[in-house]
């Protein structure tokens, strides 16, 4: 016997593995398909959770204690050790009434690893490398023999020893898990070394009963046979799958079983294994609270199969609310979606709660992804699927529906969104279950086509979608009576029409397979989604608010587009770079950890697929911003962010050999957007709900506020409201300078000038003294504080100083004017600068002997007395209208300006590119070097402007004392701790604000190093992972063979390691 | 119910509002006259038909009723397409249900055929105090002003009613809708709501056929094709009605 299983070992693993028949195991092992990684793929076939990978496998006989062998392949991932059989056994009876090469494979396990007590190396022969496993039921002892190189061989093993031991700490959670399984009290008649035990929940039919005729579903007969099944081939935790195993599903489960063997066949038994807590735990922590979707859940408890008896008590009810509440808080994303009740209520039937909430978990995760979601993607894309299958199988029929204009989906949506449970009387349905949890999605397609197909004559005389549905709900209802009720055959006759319809579809559909639906899902997704998002745009765009009526309908898409766009494209962006640092900081973990993030990174990213984050921070802003204004565009691509990208990819992106096809920088290949203090009080300013992120609704009102005012008061007061950041109706000197630099700022790059001074201004570039709106905005700054009003009395005579001081510093930077050289701009104003400061610094020091930054502090601000915050003065908006409105220039600029430096959809040609700016723009990029633009905010916009050649006189003038401080200390840290504490309460909650960004970039990245920590393997399991991982080839056989033919020493009955648990 | 030599003609309705404020019960009401009061909310829609007969003509109401949950609100046009009449449910009780009736009125008008017929319906009236004892004299008002009236000044305490007759008529007004406050538990006003879109649909939309009973829907579109129809298009709304009377 042994050595003809030998023979065979030995014959089919000179079969090359890459034509071993058609079983996705195949792809397990070999290159990516269409999108689904290996170890997507690798999951879904074993039903494991997401957290496992396949790390070694190796081909393999399986010998069961009843006397079965199989041959296949053994896998062995994180906490599980599994086995498929290769081809479809010749075990498995031909005339099985379903069996069909497309179904799962005939023989397989998955085993978690915490249920194996022990682990021994045969002695049988010494040239076969074979283990005896036993299993957490004793009783079982599994014999697997490998086929392969004996290194490969060893090599797995130490992986099966390694991870064996890391998982003993879980036998808790398994014992629990255990005793949770009715299958176990079934075999163990209820006694267990611990005594007798209770019998497990087996869901509310157990009290209300469970529905259909207990005696015609010959339940009594079908738990014999399954308690016979599970005394031989395990249980629960341990069962193996043999083909006797797919054909009682197929005839139906027995009430007390089916809710255990939809978790097992499903998979969701091994969340619950490695979760125990957590569904009560969810209970716990939310218990109480209130979201829309609980409001939800709540309206639809009493009328979830309202007409089975358990959901007309409290208990069954109470069950209901409790899974349904608890899954919308594990998963906020889908919340609560109708037709879920009528799933978990159904579910509920059949096993208890924390089944009931893993099993759905199970459902929306992998089953039936994207049903439930908030734009139902999954459900119109699988209808979309279904067509198109109806249309290649039923040629006739498709073209009938579509010239009678009957949609199809009006009738075959609710039958795959609610599982066919509230299309089919409860029995017929809990039958399509039992299969569709076995073998997955593709039976509801299968079923679909069945019952069109069955009653397709009946349909080619239907010409409305009334008569459609009509003749497919009697055909429902007719479900248990005969098939062939007039055939002379009796057994024909005794076939129902349920039957039928099972065999319909798993023998004639047979060809449609879980590679089929994929495929057909990729095909379709793209359409779909569109179709999806220009619903939602639609509907959203017409939900804006009262606020979106100022502006322009094109316009509203076109910031609708533009916001989705930026917040998708940052977001998969800011994946990808994390990826990339990922993959660089531990390349020996990635193979793992990046199949799971690409998936994340596959899945969002668009509004078709549901909300991920629908609000945009302050860097969305920024970047958002940068495509509609152009002021909002940095000056020079500065390397500010590389360093939270770590040092290591700066070599990427600077563009070297394998620079990969993403742009590594957080802005992509858009222009990197400019930091500077006005874009953030416009942030948080339109910031309504002070969530730290706008939404589309926050912007759209926002930008309504700037380009939708006609009124140039409006447009001053909204300005001045800007900077009013107590709105007390005063601005306060620094508030005042702030102005300045926010109109300097804006209008750096040129903006609309009034025709008579339009053609000064573009003559005058280059030759900063000319400039209109430079005279404009230092005419500004002394105007204000000319017809400032002091907070105290007294001061009257210091501001005035103040002024004079101003002019005094203008005279001084014409030196500077003349020269444009960044070298000879810097050295002046340092000369003159600290000679200024020193001067100052003696002043100060006796005013601020309280604080201990004394020193360095208050010397920049008080080089303009105008600037000494020992002077409090204000204006209101009335004296900030009159300023404004005094200026020829800025009254334009108020008046139309402003408005226009944002370019919306109207004018194409006014975007700004999305590319960086040219050079030639920027001529003065780089003057001031990186170590000067690191200073964001409000020193950060001086130094652009210094950076601007044109500008460099007035603006450095008007501030020289400060730039001259910048200058000095742009190397020494705590620069920011300076501004902060110079200029109040309101610069120092800006400070804060950007300290948080920089502190959420930071905190994200560090979660993905930790994600990548745990997803990974650790970096020996990762090694002998990738060694196992390849399949072996023609050239291991031939070793295989060598070894054969090669007697080696023999070895005594050696137990190669055991975990006696 | 129908016989007769009167013309027969089939209208599409669809039934759109915020989940569990009625639709599938006034349905139920006007199609079998019954009420369960733990109904299963509907999954994607529900497809029922109810003859209404008028003095001049035999009307066979061809109804979708669909699902309330704002993420089902992706399907609709799926069933609204080639609509002539549309009922749009709120619930007197609920604010909210108000709001999201407006949206629905919006998107019918601008994505719906043009010259749908649109109706405003306020459900649940027996849970307000004006429930009772109206039954029977608003029997055969079928225009919206009338039923309005005779609510307003009955307002009290203890009443659930968040949403006033006379806020809801106006906007009724506004966007020229008919206006009914109903109850389907009491079968209040039901009846008359479908007479009233019935006498409401313009004569030149209705396709008349040969007699009661027979299987071919009329319907605005019967001949038209929808591009690319047979998928599931949420964008394609009928461009069929070509008669754009106001109601």
């Amino acid at each position: 016997m042994l050595s003809l299983s030998s023979l065979i070992s030995k014959a089919s693993s000179l079969i090359d593995p890459n034509i071993l028949p058609p079983s996705l195991l195949n792809q397990v092992n070999g290159s990516s398909n269409d999108g689904q990684t290996p170890a997507v793929l690798f999951r879904s076939n074993f039903r494991l959770p997401d957290s496992e990978n396949p790390l070694a496998v190796i081909p393999c006989e399986l010998s069961l204690p009843t006397g079965e062998h199989y041959f296949g392949r053994l896998h062995l991932s994180e906490s599980f050790l599994c086995f498929s059989s290769s081809a479809p056994s010749s075990a498995a009876g031909a005339g099985s009434s379903s069996s069909s090469t497309a179904g799962p494979p005939s023989c397989g396990f998955t085993l978690p690893l915490v249920a194996i007590r022990r682990v021994e190396r045969l002695h049988s022969r010494s040239y076969l490398f074979a283990l005896a496993v036993t299993t957490w039921h004793n009783d079982q002892k599994l014999t697997l023999q490998f086929n392969s190189l004996r290194s490969t061989c060893e090599k797995f093993c130490e992986a099966l020893k390694k991870n064996l031991r890391s998982q003993m700490s879980e036998m808790k959670n398994l014992r629990m898990l255990v005793g949770s399984c009715y299958s176990e009290w079934l075999v163990t008649g209820g006694k267990s070394k611990d005594g007798a035990k209770e019998e497990p929940d087996a869901g509310l039919g157990m009290v209300w009963r469970y529905p259909g005729d207990a005696k015609k579903l010959r339940d009594r007969s079908k738990m014999r046979l399954w308690a016979e099944y599970l005394r031989e081939n395990g249980r629960n935790i341990t069962l193996i799958r043999q083909p006797t195993f797919h054909k009682l599903i197929r005839v139906g489960l027995p009430n007390r079983l089916r809710g255990e063997v939809w978790e097992l066949t499903s998979g969701s038994l091994y969340r619950r294994l490695y979760n125990p807590t957590l569904y009560t735990d969810t209970l716990t922590e939310f218990s109480g609270r209130h979201s829309l979707s609980i409001d939800e859940i709540e309206k639809d408890l009493n009328r979830s199969l309202p007409e089975y008896p358990g959901f007309q008590s409290e208990e069954g009810i109470g069950r209901l609310r409790r899974v349904l509440s608890a899954y919308s808080w594990r998963n906020p994303d889908i919340g609560y979606c109708q037709a879920m009740n009528i799933v978990v209520a159904a579910l509920l039937i059949y096993m208890s709660e924390t089944q009931a909430f893993f099993l759905l978990s199970t459902l929306c995760d992998r089953l039936v992804p994207g049903y439930y979601s908030q734009t139902m993607y999954g459900t119109l894309l699988d209808q979309r699927v279904f067509e198109s299958l109806v249309e290649k199988t039923m040629p006739i029929l498709w073209e009938h529906l579509v010239k009678s204009d009957v949609q199809l989906s009006v009738v075959s949506l609710p039958w795959f969104l609610s599982l066919f449970i509230n299309s089919m009387p409860l029995v017929f349905a809990f039958r399509v279950l039992d299969v569709f949890f076995l073998e997955g999605p593709k039976v509801l397609f299968q079923v679909g086509l069945a019952i069109l197909r069955i009653n397709g004559e009946e349909l080619l005389d239907v010409t409305d979608d009334g008569a459609f549905i009509s003749c497919l709900k009697n055909y429902f209802l007719r479900l248990d009576e005969s098939a062939h009720p007039r055939s002379d055959n009796e057994k024909l006759r005794a076939v129902t029409r349920f039957q039928e319809l099972m065999v319909v579809a798993f023998r004639e559909f047979s060809g449609i397979t879980e590679q089929t639906i994929t495929d057909q899902r990729i095909k379709h997704k793209d359409g779909v989604l569109s179709s999806i998002e220009s619903f939602a745009k639609r509907t959203t765009l017409r939900n804006l608010g009262p606020e979106s009526k100022r502006l322009a309908t094109n316009d509203l898409g076109y910031i609708y587009d533009r916001f989705y766009k930026v917040l998708y494209e940052r977001q998969e962006r800011l994946a990808a770079i994390e990826l990339e640092k990922e993959r660089l900081n531990e390349k020996k973990v990635m193979s793992s950890a990046r199949s799971i993030s690409e998936k994340s990174i596959n899945e969002k990213g668009r509004i078709g697929l549901g909300p991920s984050s629908q609000l945009m921070d302050y860097d969305y802003f920024r970047e958002f911003l940068a495509g509609v204004a152009k002021w909002a565009i940095a000056d020079s691509p500065s390397q500010l962010f590389s360093p939270s990208l770590g040092a290591s990819l700066e070599p990427q992106w600077g563009g070297n050999g394998r620079k990969k096809s993403i742009n590594l920088s957080p802005w992509g290949d858009n222009a990197e957007p400019a930091d500077h203090e006005f874009m953030q009080r416009l942030f948080r300013r339109w910031d309504t709900d002070y969530r730290s992120g706008l939404s589309l609704q926050d912007v759209v009102a926002g930008l309504a506020g700037i380009k939708g005012k006609k009124d140039i008061m409006e447009s001053i007061s909204y300005f001045f409201e800007l900077y009013d950041d107590d709105g007390d109706g005063k601005i306060d000197r620094e508030g005042i300078l702030k102005i300045s630099e926010a109109l300097l700022f804006i209008t750096r790059r040129g903006w609309e000038t009034p025709p008579n001074i339009g053609d000064q201004n573009r003559s005058g570039e280059g030759k900063g003294g000319t400039d209109p709106f430079l005279g404009s905005v230092s005419g500004f700054i002394r105007r204000c504080f000319e017809y400032a009003d002091p907070d105290q009395q007294g001061r009257q005579e210091e501001v005035s100083t103040g002024v004079e001081g101003m002019d005094e510093l203008v005279d001084l930077l014409d030196l500077a004017s003349d020269d444009e050289d960044g070298e000879s701009v810097k050295s002046p104003v340092k000369e003159k600068g600290v000679m200024k400061e020193k001067q100052k610094d003696e002043d100060m020091e006796q005013k601020d002997s309280l604080d201990l930054d004394a020193n360095t502090k208050p010397s920049a601000m008080s080089a303009n007395i105008a600037l000494d915050p020992a002077n409090p003065l204000h204006i209101t908006l009335p004296t900030f209208r009159m300023i404004v409105l005094a200026d020829e220039v800025l009254e334009y600029f108020f008046e139309t300006g402003f408005a226009d430096s944002i370019v919306l959809s109207t004018d194409g040609s006014k975007t700004p590119s999305g590319r960086n700016f040219p050079a030639g723009t920027s001529a003065f990029g780089n003057l001031g070097g990186g170590g000067i633009a690191g200073a964001k905010g409000l020193r950060g916009v001086l130094d652009n402007i210094v950076n601007d050649g044109m500008r460099v006189a007035q603006e450095v003038r008007r501030r020289m004392d400060e730039a001259q401080k910048e200058l000095e200390r742009n190397a020494v840290p705590g620069k920011y701790k300076e501004d902060e504490e110079d200029e109040g309460d309101a610069k120092s909650i800006m400070e804060g604000d950007r300290d948080l960004l920089k502190g959420a970039e930071a905190s994200v990245v560090d979660d993905a190093a930790k994600l990548a920590i745990k997803t990974g393997l650790p970096e020996d399991d990762a090694a002998s992972g990738t060694l196992l991982g390849s399949p072996t080839s023609s050239m291991a056989t031939t070793h295989v063979g060598e070894e054969l033919r090669t007697p080696s020493t023999p070895m005594p009955t050696r137990v190669e390691f055991e975990m006696d648990k | 119910m129908a016989d007769g030599p009167k013309p027969s003609s089939s209208v599409k309705l669809v039934l759109l509002g915020e989940a569990a404020v009625g639709k599938s019960s006034l349905v139920l009401r006007f199609v079998n006259d019954d009420f369960q009061e733990n109904r299963e909310p509907t999954i994607g829609a529900a497809f029922l038909t109810q003859k209404c007969n008028l003095p001049s003509r035999t009307i066979k109401f061809e109804i979708w009723d669909t699902a309330g949950q704002e993420r089902f609100a992706s399907l609709a046009p799926m069933y609204y397409r080639n609509a002539q009449s549309a009922l749009v449910v709120y619930d007197l009780t609920k604010a909210s249900s108000l709001a999201k009736a407006k949206h629905w009125v919006a998107e019918l008008q601008r994505q719906a055929s043009p010259g749908i017929v649109i109706a405003l319906v306020g459900n649940k009236l027996d849970l307000t105090n004006q429930s009772t004892g109206l039954e029977g004299s608003m029997g055969g008002l079928s225009l919206s002003a009338a039923a309005s009236d005779g609510d307003e000044e009955e307002e009290e305490e203890g009443d659930a009613r968040q949403i006033t007759t006379a806020e809801a008529k106006s906007y009724a007004d506004e966007e020229g809708l008919l206006f009914f406050e109903t109850s389907a538990k009491t079968g209040h006003n039901v009846q008359e709501v479908f007479t009233a879109i019935a006498n409401a649909i313009p004569e030149s939309t209705l396709k008349t056929r040969g007699g009661p009973g027979s299987g071919r829907t009329g319907g605005g579109a019967a001949g038209d094709t929808f591009g690319g129809s047979g998928g599931v298009n949420l964008s394609a709304v009928g461009e069929t009605n070509k008669d754009g009377c106001a109601c």
